[in-house]
């Protein structure tokens, strides 16, 4: 069976203007992410990661260059299309956990298929928190989880309409150590599991030991 | 300090323009509308002096009776051996071309001649020898003959001078005493004699008042010349304190938006104020600052709220001036004047409203100790959780308001009705979280997502989102009330007219009505109609305005007779029988329900009334409902009021008609008798629909009150959402990450403005309900007299309140552009 990649970052530039200046923040990126494969961003603030994550998960477009998800050229899709590509393929999860604090658990993690007109969306996402091993949880507030259960109920919110592709932000940011590691094992599991592939910033060289590759970047560029 | 006040306060109010123009606005509209029925109340209360008492010249004291004075009386008096000199005086009205109704004075010509001179065109101090009048300048131009219609009579006149505009305000038809004795059928009579003293006795008025009063019949009665304004304005009295509480409405739901703005304010800059607090400031530093900022939105809003007031009062004093008109006396709106003490008074309600609504914020403000500020640093997205014990509180302030509805008037103002106004709103206010709270979790969930997402959002910003719905539920509340309060007030008005209207047709002189101006109707009138085959009956109806305890009253005379065979007259409180027995014995009246609560008197009571030159006492025999006249009836028999008035034409006529007559033909024979005169027939419906005409214009000024509080409330709400918004980009970016479309993001916001409008309703409409009840039967019947029967104006509430829930989501359309135009990528990384 062809793999066939999941994304497709070819030759990428990005330009901002920022106080009246053009700034670089991509300059000529190019990756490619098959399904179930696993690859950490590493670099410096500011030498890229975010934008290229931001590009990759069709938040944003490139000035020049072009990004495929799942062989559909994100710049060549109206807004509807994009919004239907990501509650479809793509699931985020960030260093800050960003659950709604209104919420519950459970309610956090069944919102992108609410959003996306799912049928089932409770059992799904219970589910999806029981892959987590956050059973027994799901009426809780956010407020009343501890800051590894709170990624959990990110990654859980991430996968929970099953996405080919995961792009996660410093996800173990701000964790310690220990709660990082059982992070980045949960997201091992998940590219053997649904076979979702995985593009993950992080500061960590410490996290490249569970990823497939490792690329660093620096002042826009892939080394 | 002013540099904390620029950096912390004025600064970010400056870079949040929306939300500060919302708040100034709320303000400056609750101001504006304060003091534009201020100038409104003001105006078409002064105007009182500008028609009839402009004339008055040099004089000081004035002497009148009902029915007027006899002419020899004038004779009398000048053959006294004091230095004063009298002149005579007639006051009625005339009916312009154009139908407008001006009033008509006779006075002494020769004497006040120097005083009509107008600038640049003197008149010549003469006797005029043909048929003239004075005007001024609006009315007509000198030499030009005018149409005036005086009681029944269309009459024509030659213009001889313009009075001077700087001796009066308002237009005025004057002539000679002797003319206007004879077109107003006054028969020997005179309707004031005004006294001038001379000048140096004029500091002795009131000595001067005892001295004469020794010399004039037992009912007539001497009074200085400015008593009859301030008479007018104890009688509008009631009428302007409710006008002027129904004002401030808008006010109160401006401070809602004040505590909504500063409490923002407050919980945005938490990190500032412990920078602030960190380097030195004090706590009383920090409550004061924010307290500056109401002060700024005081100072402000009000100042800009003084001149949108000064031009709303324009529109206003039209509006007031008919309820007036209709209601109580002849007025012509005068001028409107920027009045310093009413521009105090509602910039200084402005200031000290948002001061007080921006205490409880600016006091948190000082309490926040600056580790915690530092350390938390966010926007206002904390769970907040209703508590039963607001509900406590609530129920506390119910029963403390059902308590204040039981006391009595103080110094006849409804102050316990006021209060439990006041204590029915602080509890719906309270209620507002819990309802919130238990919507968001019962109702808001049916809806789908974005229903959820929206409930739940309003639910997690508790302490904003419980004010704008207490703001707008307020607005409701008043709404609701004052809606039921004239529906019901209406609908009773209309079962009274339909009981009370049994004649076929109603005639009276042509003309605006006023509740002081009586013209009449030729008596030969009256024969001629009651000879008409197909006629029955003739009630002959005659009112006359006086003065009792100090006040304008409409005494009436009426036929006892034709009203026991034909009118279903029924009273409140007496026995019919008895007082009909007794009227036509000449020992009793009836007295109508708001005279009987305005001068606290009762069935079986003694009435004293000044009739003429004499002051019979009778005994009051029973009470009727009226909802005609705030000022209220006495009531006699037409037989026993000729003993005291020579008068006797009639005011109005009701005529009585057989079951089978050919009413279409009737009527033409009813207008060939009384032509060419100017009179007007009303058919039995066609009163009725008259008096709604009436009733309806008489309360616009309420509802465009009562449209500002709801427009400042929705507008509050506008700006509030679109803060909430830029408060919640984070959450606002992050839903557009998990997969949600523009269309999602707006439906979440207009959920909320709709999840807003409706909890407000909820809200409003309950406590709309129970405000009413005291808004009828505590400070209408306090205030008024009137026995209001209670009855939901279901449909036209219906319609409101779906408009004001229109008008919320509309309010949510800008701010749910503002939100699906938020960059999410911006917003997510922003922190």
């Amino acid at each position: 069976m062809d793999r066939v990649a999941i994304l497709q970052i070819d030759q990428v530039t990005k330009q901002y203007q920022a106080q009246g200046q053009q700034v670089r923040a991509l300059d000529g990126v190019s990756l490619t992410l098959d399904p179930g494969q696993f690859v950490a961003l590493v670099g410096r603030s500011g030498c890229g990661k975010s934008t290229l994550l931001n590009l990759a998960g069709a938040m944003d477009f490139p000035t020049s260059g072009e990004v495929r998800i799942d062989t559909q050229i994100t710049s060549n899709l109206d807004d509807a299309q994009l919004t239907a590509l990501r509650r479809n393929k793509v699931g985020f999860i960030f260093q800050n956990f960003q659950l709604l604090p209104t919420l519950s658990v459970v309610e956090n993690v069944e919102l992108p298929l609410l959003l996306a007109g799912s049928p089932d969306a409770r059992k799904s996402a219970t589910e999806s928190l029981a892959w987590v091993e956050l059973s027994g949880y799901e009426h809780r507030m956010p407020h009343q989880l501890s800051g590894g259960q709170m990624q959990r109920v990110a990654i859980a919110r991430a996968l929970v309409h099953r996405p080919r592709l995961l792009l996660a932000d410093e996800p173990i940011g701000n964790l310690d150590t220990t709660t990082g590691n059982l992070i980045l094992d949960l997201l091992r599991r998940a590219t053997s599991d649904f076979g979702t592939a995985i593009l993950m910033a992080t500061h960590s060289q410490d996290s490249t030991r569970v990823t497939d590759q490792t690329i660093v970047m620096r002042d826009g560029r892939i080394q | 300090m002013t540099w904390l006040f620029f950096r912390l306060i004025l600064r970010p109010l400056w870079a949040d323009k929306a939300r500060t123009t919302t708040t100034l606005l709320s303000i400056a509209l609750g101001v504006a509308v304060i003091f534009a029925m201020d100038l409104a109340g003001e105006a078409a209360a002064g105007s009182f002096k500008s028609s009839m008492e402009t004339v008055s010249g040099q004089d000081d004291i004035e002497i009148l009776a009902t029915g007027g004075l006899p002419v020899d009386l004038l004779a009398q008096l000048s053959q006294l051996p004091y230095p004063l000199k009298f002149s005579p005086r007639i006051e009625d009205y005339a009916l312009l071309a154009n139908k407008r109704t001006v009033p008509l004075i006779g006075v002494d010509i020769f004497a006040n001649a120097l005083e009509l001179e107008s600038s640049g065109e003197p008149t010549q101090p003469v006797k005029p020898t043909e048929r003239g009048v004075f005007t001024t300048a609006s009315v007509g131009r000198k030499g030009e003959t005018i149409w005036l219609q005086i009681n029944d009579q269309p009459l024509s006149y030659k213009i001889l001078g313009i009075i001077d505009s700087g001796q009066v305000s308002g237009d005025l038809v004057l002539m000679d005493v002797e003319d206007a004795e004879a077109v107003t059928n006054r028969r020997n009579r005179v309707d004031r004699i005004l006294v001038s003293l001379p000048a140096a006795e004029k500091v002795n008025v009131d000595t001067w008042v005892d001295t004469l009063a020794k010399h004039v019949p037992a009912g007539a009665s001497v009074r200085p010349i400015g008593a009859r304004k301030e008479e007018n304005r104890k009688m509008l009295a009631a009428f302007r304190w409710n006008l002027r509480v129904l004002s401030y409405i808008a006010l109160m739901v401006g401070a809602f938006l004040i505590y909504n703005t500063i409490s923002v304010s407050v919980v945005r800059r938490r990190a500032e104020i412990g920078i602030v607090r960190a380097v030195g400031a004090t706590r009383q530093l920090m409550t004061f600052a924010f307290l500056a900022e109401a002060l700024f939105f005081g100072v402000a809003g009000g100042g800009l709220g003084l001149v949108i007031g000064r031009i709303l009062a324009e529109g206003a004093v039209k509006l007031v001036g008919l309820t007036v008109q209709a209601l109580y006396v002849s007025s012509t709106a005068a001028p409107v004047e920027f009045d310093l003490a009413a521009a105090a008074l509602s910039l200084g309600s402005g200031i000290a409203v948002s001061l007080l609504a921006a205490l409880a914020p600016a006091l948190e403000a000082g309490q926040i100790p600056p580790t915690e500020a530092m350390a938390r640093g966010r926007i206002d997205t904390q769970l907040q959780q209703a508590t039963p014990r607001h509900l406590v509180y609530a129920g506390v302030l119910l029963a403390i308001g059902a308590a204040l509805c039981q006391l009595p008037p103080i110094v006849g103002k409804p102050f316990g009705g006021y209060l439990a106004t006041l204590a029915l709103i602080a509890a719906a206010s309270l209620s507002s979280a819990s309802l919130i709270q238990f919507g968001a979790r019962h109702i808001a969930s049916w809806g789908g997502v974005q229903s959820l997402l929206a409930g739940r959002s309003l639910a997690g910003a508790l302490r904003r989102s419980s004010v704008l719905v207490a703001a707008l539920a307020t607005a409701i509340a008043m709404m609701t009330s004052v809606g039921i309060m004239v529906g019901s007030f209406r609908e009773t008005m209309l079962t009274w007219i339909d009981r009370q209207i049994r004649a076929d047709f109603y005639l009276r002189p042509a003309g605006d009505a006023a509740m002081d101006r009586h013209p009449t109707i030729a008596e030969e009138v009256a024969t001629k109609i009651e000879a008409l085959p197909g006629v029955v009956a003739v009630d002959r109806f005659r009112a006359y305005s006086i003065r009792y305890n100090g006040l304008p009253v409409t005494l009436a005379a009426g036929d006892v007779r034709a009203q026991m065979r034909y009118g279903r007259t029924s009273l409140k409180s007496g026995d019919m029988q008895d007082a009909i027995k007794s009227m036509l014995a000449g020992e009793a009246v009836i007295i109508s329900e708001p005279f009987s609560e305005k001068h606290r008197v009762k069935v079986g009571d003694p009435i004293t009334i000044p009739l003429g030159t004499g002051k019979p006492t009778f005994r009051i025999a029973g009470i009727f409902l009226d909802y005609s006249s705030e000022n209220g009836y006495i009531i006699l028999d037409h037989s026993i009021i000729k003993r005291y008035l020579p008068a006797d034409e009639p005011s109005n006529l009701a005529i009585y008609t057989k079951p089978d007559v050919d009413r279409a033909a009737l009527r033409t024979q009813i207008e060939r008798s009384y032509a060419p005169r100017r009179i007007v027939v009303f058919e039995n419906n066609s009163l009725r629909n008259e008096a709604i005409r009436i009733f309806d214009q008489t309360f616009a000024v309420t509802y465009a009150l009562e449209a500002v509080a709801i427009f400042v409330a929705v507008m509050g709400v506008a700006g509030a959402m679109l803060a909430l918004i830029i408060d919640r980009r984070r959450e606002i970016g992050l839903i557009r990450f998990l997969g949600a479309a523009k269309q999602q993001v707006r439906g979440i916001i207009l959920f909320e403005a709709a999840f807003i409008g409706l909890f407000s309703q909820i809200l409003g409409v309950l406590s709309g309900s129970l405000l009413s009840l005291v808004l009828i039967f505590v400070i209408n019947k306090q205030s008024f007299g009137w026995t209001i029967e209670f009855h939901a104006p279901v449909l036209a509430l219906l319609s409101a309140l779906a408009f004001v829930f229109v008008a919320t989501v509309i309010a949510g359309l800008y701010p749910a552009k503002i939100a699906t135009t938020l960059n999410p990528i911006e917003v997510l990384h922003e922190e």
